[in-house]
């Protein structure tokens, strides 16, 4: 399988606090990758170095590498607005932009230079009927983004990200804010996402890292303690610590 | 139930509120009453010399124009230089802190460095130039501080879901942050507009004469201006015409909360809309 | 490896570029003002002698006396006077405002009272000339009308707003918790506040009356227009039933009459560090205290 993202040596500070330690793993492509780990373990810290999304933190500090396609992204000579294009993201909380349904959408295109209105429409419903949003939303493209339901909003996102035709797909929890109905289309979502895109979700639900994901990495306090396919991770897990945090026992 | 003590004390807090409110009410009784049977609109259309006020009205638009069109983009790119793009060290909490210390500085401070430094070390004299940039020396602290408040109050998500889809820095404050703080940047604005419009202590020695030939034809013209044609009325020649010196103290008064309620009602928007 | 650039002067983008020039110009011109007003001031101080300068008796610059001890004290006599007013009315007001009003009238209130801060100070000075110093001849039978009183009176309705909103809402963010607790224990609305609310508030309401110092002290054209302008210190010192002068009117009255580079320029540009000098230490003092303020109360 080729790699899409290879990780090697990776660390991470936020000033003195050492949160990511000398991660390396490869993030196969057109497959679903799972990361699971006990709260404050650095899963959205590990998300943020692959699209560079960390750099906004004050008083961060990053080694290692990250390759996409072969690439280090932390080059000096790398374009932010490229990277970030290839590397979506999709967050925790539903981030709606303050502008409307319709503007939330195309923004991501436009910044990529789509200007013509007939394309950026299409681009809209297409990513809208993606995400199960279009018929819900088609009549009232231009009502604020915020007029809709939480678990509208993060499909909403979603779609957003998608929109820039993004190759890899970072979810930080994208679930946890939302009622098992919907979380449930986001999972089958996710499901269908993966035939063009390659997917990274953070977790915190062990059924559902089983149901979505291809591959699982466990990270504890900053460490990759095991990563390999989800059938193995969760039947036959090597790590003792892996094992016991499948099984509830701690986190 | 309600001791006796209880209702003291609330007598006595209401009073105090009272007494405010009757403060208020005093002073733009005395001014609208005085003002009202003073002004009319020959005095105001007509010039100086035949007993209008035509000229320190229009000078007053003038120095409050020149003075927005200097203070606006200089005080709004240093805030968002400040708040978007400065390292975020200790030297961009010194600036910030000096900023805020400086907005609290009296204005015949302005007054008189406007008067060294433009007027006579620059030599542009007592003039409407030397005017603008004191004036715009003085506003410009509070632009800057009231325009971070606002920039400080657009969630960090927004910036984050822009950056995200890779809008370039610059392009995230244009399309995101600007037009969400607008009308916390614009009510900034317009109280620092309603303090030039009141200012005295720096225009003083720095721009405005009591009698000119005219409306000044450059900036490098000295200039009338109500609040000072007020002054002078007032403290120079006593007694003589109180109803130029009503008319003026009311169309100054009228300014002043007119902008006050603009920045209001833009402020009492921008609440509901925060609740999205 | 990420490459750290020098983090001053690395430009990010064109906007970067243009934002920098200029917030520098407005930083420089703002330092600038200290510099300036430095500079023409210092002069003053070496000539004079610092406490000749600062403690001399009498001020009568067309004599050549640079006394400017008359004016501090006159300064100070006025701002203490309006602080007796507006202190007590200021904090009960903020507590009707933030405790006891209901929400139609405070935000009613509120407004007014900020509108009050807004009003120009040509204005109250017209309003104390004209108005209220011949009220004040009147009804205290003194001899003029341009008393320390007076001006007390006018600046304390010009800085009360200051007192008012700050300390209305640093006593709106004493957590309710705290309140309930009390009641619960059977303590009376009043006696919560007296001894549970008003000392949480504390450092915010210390904070407010600072600023309402700095702003009174240097008030200008108000002062200038109803004190009196006679530099003299009261007999007794605390009669505020005298004309006095205050730094502000001093350097305002003086300043379009002097000669450039003359003695008595450089005296008043000293006065203006004199004010300056005050200003930054109540300032100061006052950020001290917001920093005590309670967590989430911005002012
Ligand atoms: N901006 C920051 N500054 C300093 N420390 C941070 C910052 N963000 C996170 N941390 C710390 O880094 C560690 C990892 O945080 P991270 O958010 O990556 O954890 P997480 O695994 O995503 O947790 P959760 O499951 O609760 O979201 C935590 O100990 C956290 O306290
Ligand atoms: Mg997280």
């Amino acid at each position: 399988m080729k790699p899409k993202i290879e990780v090697e040596n990776l660390n991470v500070w936020y000033g003195a606090n050492h949160v990511l330690k000398d991660i390396s793993m490869e993030i196969p492509e057109k497959r679903v990758t799972a990361i699971i780990g006990p709260s404050g373990c650095g899963k959205s810290t590990f998300l943020m170095t692959l699209n560079r999304l960390i750099d906004l933190v004050n008083g961060v500090c990053v080694k290692g590498k990250v390759l996409l396609d072969g690439k280090n992204i932390y080059n000096p000579g790398i374009d932010l607005t490229e990277l970030r294009k290839k590397v979506g993201m999709v967050f925790q909380k539903p981030n709606p932009l303050p502008k409307s349904i319709y503007e939330n959408i195309a923004y991501g295109p436009k910044i990529h230079g789509v200007k013509d209105r007939k394309t950026l429409d299409s681009i809209v419903e297409k990513c809208l009927r993606v995400v199960g949003l279009w018929d819900d939303v088609k009549d009232r493209l231009r009502d604020s983004a915020f007029e809709l339901s939480v678990g509208q909003q993060q499909r909403l996102c979603i779609a957003r990200a998608l929109a820039v035709k993004p190759e890899v797909l970072l979810m930080d929890e994208p679930c946890s804010a939302l009622d098992p109905t919907t979380t449930r289309k986001i999972e089958e979502l996710i499901q269908t996402l993966k035939n063009d895109y390659t997917v990274v979700v953070v977790t915190h639900n062990m059924q559902q890292a089983n149901r979505v994901s291809n591959y699982t990495a466990f990270l504890y306090l900053g460490k990759l303690i095991e990563y390999g396919p989800t059938q193995e991770i969760f039947t036959n897990p090597k790590n003792k610590l892996t094992k016991d945090y499948i099984n509830g026992k701690f986190g | 139930m309600k001791t006796v003590k209880e209702k003291t004390v609330l007598f006595l807090l209401g009073f105090s509120a009272a007494i405010l409110l009757l403060a208020f009410v005093a002073i733009t009784l005395f001014i609208g009453v005085g003002g009202l049977s003073a002004i009319n609109f020959r005095m105001i259309t007509t010039s100086i010399r035949k007993g209008g006020i035509f000229e320190p009205i229009i000078g007053t638009l003038y120095l409050l124009a020149g003075t927005i069109a200097m203070a606006t983009p200089l005080g709004l790119a240093t805030a968002i230089y400040l708040a978007e793009y400065a390292p975020k060290g200790k030297i961009n909490r010194i600036i910030v802190q000096a900023l805020n210390n400086l907005a609290g500085v009296p204005s015949i401070i302005f007054g008189l460095f406007g008067y060294a430094f433009f007027c006579r070390f620059l030599g542009l004299g007592i003039s409407l130039l030397s005017g603008w940039l004191t004036l715009t020396c003085m506003t410009l602290p509070i632009v800057v501080r009231g325009s971070q408040e606002a920039l400080k109050m657009v969630p960090k998500d927004f910036r984050v879901a822009a950056e995200a889809l890779g809008a370039p820095k610059w392009k995230t404050i244009k399309d995101i942050v600007l037009p969400t703080a607008t009308p916390g940047l614009a009510t900034s604005i317009i109280l620092g507009i309603s303090r030039v419009a009141g200012e005295t202590a720096a225009i003083l020695f720095t721009c405005s004469v009591f009698l000119t030939k005219g409306l000044p034809t450059s900036p490098l013209q000295p200039v009338m201006v109500l609040t000072y044609h007020l002054y002078t009325l007032l403290v120079a020649s006593p007694g003589t015409s109180t109803d130029r010196a009503f008319a003026i103290a009311l169309i100054l008064l009228g300014l002043v909360i007119l902008l006050n309620l603009l920045a209001y009602l833009i402020r009492m928007r921008y609440r509901k809309r925060w609740k999205w | 490896m990420r490459l750290k650039c020098p983090k001053f002067l690395c430009f990010k983008d064109k906007a970067e570029i243009f934002l920098f020039i200029l917030a520098s110009i407005s930083i420089i011109i703002l330092f600038l003002i200290i510099v300036f007003v430095l500079n023409e001031g210092v002069p003053a101080f070496i000539e004079l002698g610092f406490s000749n300068f600062l403690f001399g008796h009498r001020w009568s610059p067309y004599y050549g006396n640079f006394g400017a001890f008359p004016l501090i004290y006159g300064s100070i006599l006025i701002v203490l006077g309006s602080l007796a007013i507006s202190v007590p009315l200021g904090v009960f007001t903020a507590i009707f405002l933030a405790e006891y009003s209901p929400r139609w009238l405070s935000n009613m209130l509120k407004p007014i009272i900020e509108l009050l801060a807004a009003i120009p100070s040509i204005i109250y000075g017209f309003f104390g000339f004209v108005f209220l110093a011949p009220k004040i001849m009147e009804f205290l039978n003194v001899g003029i009308g341009e008393v320390a009183l007076t001006a007390s009176i006018i600046l304390s309705i010009m800085t009360v707003p200051t007192i008012v909103s700050i300390s209305s809402e640093v006593i709106a963010s004493v957590p309710k918790e705290y309140r309930k607790a009390s009641l619960a224990l059977g303590a009376t609305k009043w006696q919560t506040i007296k001894s549970l609310v008003l000392p949480t508030a504390k450092p915010g309401i210390i904070a407010s009356l600072l600023l309402a110092f700095g702003r009174a002290v240097g008030e200008t054209v108000a002062v200038l227009m109803v004190c009196g302008c006679v530099p003299q210190i009261p007999s007794p010192p605390w009669n505020y039933l005298e004309p006095v002068h205050a730094l502000t009117a001093a350097i305002a009255l003086d300043m379009g009459e002097v000669s450039w580079g003359s003695l008595h320029y450089h005296v008043l540009f000293g006065l203006g560090v004199i004010l300056l000098v005050i200003t930054f230490i109540v300032n100061m003092i006052a950020d001290f205290f917001i920093k005590k303020a309670p967590r989430g109360v911005q002012i």
